[in-house]
């Protein structure tokens, strides 16, 4: 069974809702599923009409929540690390410390980093504590870059250790003669740390890439952009070997709609054609447009029956 | 003095310093050689530490966040490191002023 499950795309085009009614197909089905919200701007919670926050929630049997808060997630890192460098560190500096320690934390890369983090973190507990975890994942660039993340990290950090490794050897050649400096450089925990992080971007790719545990699936509308920007987000995600398992094109106006429709109607003919032209190699799913907003346990569970043809990938 | 002990006494005063030249030179070749392996390292290691805290001197990293968890184990460094990329920064713009680049 696919252990990872990811609905991305375009603000407002029904990421939430597909996550929701998915991870409720799962549930029902007896998978212990976790829906965990990667979108900075939650809405997980409305979906459900029920509160969920930055701890797991349940929300029915066999169905955890939550919402990831980088606020959360890096004031506990933090927190980690100041105190193992009161620790460590001479009374002198410990101010000047806690100063830098300040800066990485309003750095712009931090809310992005917490995420992951977390992301890392709940991804291991799959197979463990959850059977399946769905993710409701923000806007596209956004999560792009979060997919994307682990192989270009990986690759910058295996730069830093070799760098560190390099001047080690270079210093147990001094050290030979340098008893003190032999006892300094004994072990490294600067090496031990780059490598415990490697090993975590490792394990998110293998995770990521690996198309029998994660599929991603983009939410779509027949509308010209979205079909641009999934094409786009498709060729990114395929150069960074993550498997999409297909698409769903969800607000589609049904037929019954009436004759005020029929103009937008007919437009999103032509759309939903160039869909089915340029994702021919992907399951798609079309939803129709409700009359309504999607609220709530019983209004998620009308999609469930829909989006059942997304099991038929990825296994 | 006769030859016998002269002999015994010059070879063994030839034998001493000898010694000395080779233990002198020895020493000062390895401690040389020593002292530019050791130059190299604590080089490559300031560099790396520009790679991981350079955002405290101003070059932007989109990693400091994760560069945080290593702070425990070169905090005590930090000071230091700082100092000698300072000074490198003058050097370098003091040789760049001999060359006269326009
Ligand atoms: N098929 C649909 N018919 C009617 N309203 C929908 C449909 N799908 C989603 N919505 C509504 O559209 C809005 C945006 O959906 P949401 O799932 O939150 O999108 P996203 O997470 O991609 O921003 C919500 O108010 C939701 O209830
Ligand atoms: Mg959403």
């Amino acid at each position: 069974m696919r252990r990872f499950t990811f609905f991305g795309g375009k603000g407002g085009t029904g990421k939430t809702s597909c996550a929701a009614a998915y991870a409720l197909s799962l549930a029902s089905k007896g998978t212990r599923t976790l829906v965990v919200s990667t979108d900075p701007a939650h809405s997980l919670a409305d979906a459900f009409g029920k509160p969920i926050g930055f701890e797991t929630a349940l929300l029915r049997e066999n169905l955890w929540g939550l919402e990831i808060d980088a606020e959360v997630e890096a004031k506990k890192y933090m927190k980690v690390i100041q105190e193992k460098v009161l620790d460590l560190v001479s009374a002198a500096i410990v101010e000047e410390i806690k100063r830098q320690i300040e800066i990485a934390y309003m750095s712009p890369g931090a809310e992005e980093a917490a995420i992951f983090d977390k992301f890392v973190e709940l991804m291991e507990s799959a197979g463990t504590t959850y059977d399946s975890i769905v993710f409701d994942t923000a806007p596209t660039g956004h999560t792009l870059r979060l997919l994307t993340l682990p192989e270009i990290l990986e690759t910058w950090i295996e730069h830093l250790i070799e760098k560190r490794r390099k001047a080690m050897h270079l210093m147990k050649m001094a050290a030979r003669y340098d008893s003190v400096l032999a006892d300094k450089i004994k072990e490294d925990p600067i090496i031990e740390t780059l490598s415990a992080r490697k090993e975590k971007f490792a394990l998110a790719r293998r995770y990521l890439t690996d198309s029998a545990l994660s599929g991603f699936f983009f939410v779509l509308n027949a509308e010209k952009l979205p079909i641009l920007e999934t094409a786009r987000a498709v060729e990114l995600l395929g150069k960074h070997g993550v498997h999409v398992g297909g698409m769903v094109i969800n607000k589609v106006i049904p037929p019954e709609a009436g004759a005020f429709f029929e103009k937008r109607r007919s437009a999103q003919e032509g759309y939903l054609a160039d869909i089915n032209s340029r994702f021919s190699s992907f399951v798609r799913v079309e939803l129709p447009l409700l009359d309504s907003d999607i609220q709530g346990v019983e209004q998620l569970e009308m999609m469930v029956p829909l989006l059942g043809a997304l099991d038929a990938s990825g296994e | 003095m006769n030859r016998q002990v002269f002999w015994e006494k010059l070879k063994s005063t030839l034998h001493n310093t000898w010694e000395f030249i080779v233990l002198f030179h020895h020493g000062t070749f390895v401690d040389k050689r020593m002292a530019v392996v050791r130059k190299e390292a604590f080089d490559i290691n300031d560099n790396l530490m520009l790679l991981l805290f350079g955002d405290y001197l101003g070059v932007p990293n989109p990693m400091s966040y994760y560069m945080l968890e290593l702070l425990p184990y070169v905090a005590n460094d930090l000071e230091p490191w700082e100092r000698r990329i300072q000074n490198r920064k003058f050097l370098i713009a003091e040789k760049a002023a001999q060359y006269d680049f326009d």
